[in-house]
C-alpha cells in the first residue's frame, strides 16, 4: 500500500496527462479550423487583388463559407465525442463577435478598404490571443506573428498589400493550423 | 479500503490509462500520440501497452494509413472500470490521511 503523499503524486500525474490530452484534442480540432480559414483568406486576398471591385462579394462569401464550415466541424466533432450535436453557444459567440466587428468597422469607423482588412485581421487575432489564455500558447504565438506581419504590411507595403496579406494572414493561419495539429 | 490495481499502478501504465480514459468512449490514440502525451520511449511504451492488453484493459489495433503502419490503442470497458476504481482508491488514501 502507498501513503497519501504518493497517492497525491499519482493523482497529480493523472491530472497532468488529462490536461495534455484535452489540449491535444483542442489543438487538433482548432488546427483544422485555423488552417481552413487560412486557405479561405489566402484565396480571398488573391481574388480581391485580382478583382478589386468585387471586394464586398468576395469577403461576404468568404466569411459565410468560413462560418458554415467552422460550424460543420464543430457539429461533427461534438457528435463524435458524444456531446450536444449543435454548439449553439459557439455559434452565438461567433455571431456576437461578427456583429460587433461590423458595427465598429462600418457604423463607427467608416473605414476604407485597407483599414477594413487590417481591422478584421487584428480583430480576429485579438480573439486568438484571448483563446490562448485558456487553450494554449499556440493561439498566442499565431496572434502575435500575424498581428506583427499585418501591421508591417499596413505601414510599409503599398500596391502589393493584398498579396502581402494573403501570405501573412492566410499563409500564417495555414502554417499555424498545421503546427497546432502536430503539437 | 479497496486495493490498488497493481497493473495500473506502475507510473507509465497509470499515465497511459489516464490518457486513454480521458477520451470519449471508443476513441483511441495512435502510438506516436501516446508516446508524446505520456513522455515514454518506444520500447518502454510497447512493453507497457502489452501488459495492459494482457490484463484486458486496452485493445490494440494495427492498420495501414497509406503505406505507413499505425497502431491504435483504445481503453476497454474493463480498463475504464479498473482505472475509475484505482483513482477512487487513491482518493480514499488521501481522504483517510486527512490531507
Amino acid at each position: 500500500m502507498i501513503d497519501s503523499q504518493q497517492a497525491s503524486e499519482a493523482l497529480a500525474d493523472i491530472n497532468d496527462v488529462v490536461q495534455r490530452v484535452r489540449q491535444s484534442r483542442i489543438y487538433r480540432i482548432s488546427g483544422l479550423i485555423v488552417a481552413m480559414w487560412g486557405v479561405l483568406l489566402f484565396a480571398a486576398y488573391i481574388a480581391n487583388y485580382t478583382w478589386p471591385r468585387q471586394g464586398y462579394t468576395i469577403w461576404t462569401a468568404t466569411n459565410l463559407t468560413g462560418l458554415v464550415v467552422s460550424i460543420a466541424i464543430g457539429v461533427f466533432t461534438n457528435m463524435r465525442s458524444g456531446g450536444k450535436p449543435f454548439p449553439i453557444r459557439s455559434l452565438i459567440t461567433f455571431l456576437l463577435i461578427g456583429a460587433f466587428g461590423i458595427f465598429c468597422s462600418v457604423v463607427l469607423g467608416n473605414f476604407g478598404p485597407r483599414q477594413t482588412i487590417v481591422f478584421w485581421a487584428l480583430y480576429g487575432m485579438l480573439f486568438y490571443a484571448i483563446a490562448g489564455l485558456w487553450f494554449g500558447y499556440a493561439f498566442i504565438a499565431i496572434a502575435i506573428c500575424t498581428t506583427a506581419l499585418t501591421l508591417i504590411g499596413y505601414y510599409y507595403i503599398d500596391a502589393a498589400f493584398l498579396l502581402w496579406m494573403a501570405v501573412a494572414h492566410g499563409g500564417g493561419l495555414i502554417v499555424g493550423g498545421l503546427w497546432m495539429r502536430r503539437s | 479500503m479497496a486495493e490498488l490495481d497493481e497493473v495500473i499502478h506502475q507510473p507509465l501504465r497509470l499515465r497511459i490509462m489516464a490518457a486513454l480514459t480521458a477520451l470519449p468512449d471508443g476513441q483511441g490514440l495512435d502510438f506516436t500520440q501516446l508516446k508524446k502525451l505520456t513522455g515514454a520511449t518506444d520500447g518502454n511504451l510497447g512493453a507497457h501497452i502489452e501488459t495492459l492488453a494482457k490484463a484486458g484493459y486496452v485493445a490494440v489495433t494495427k492498420a495501414f494509413v497509406g503505406k505507413k503502419p499505425q497502431t491504435t490503442v483504445t481503453s476497454t470497458a474493463a480498463g475504464r472500470g479498473a482505472f475509475a476504481r484505482h483513482v477512487a482508491t487513491l482518493r480514499e488514501i488521501i481522504a483517510g490521511s486527512g490531507r
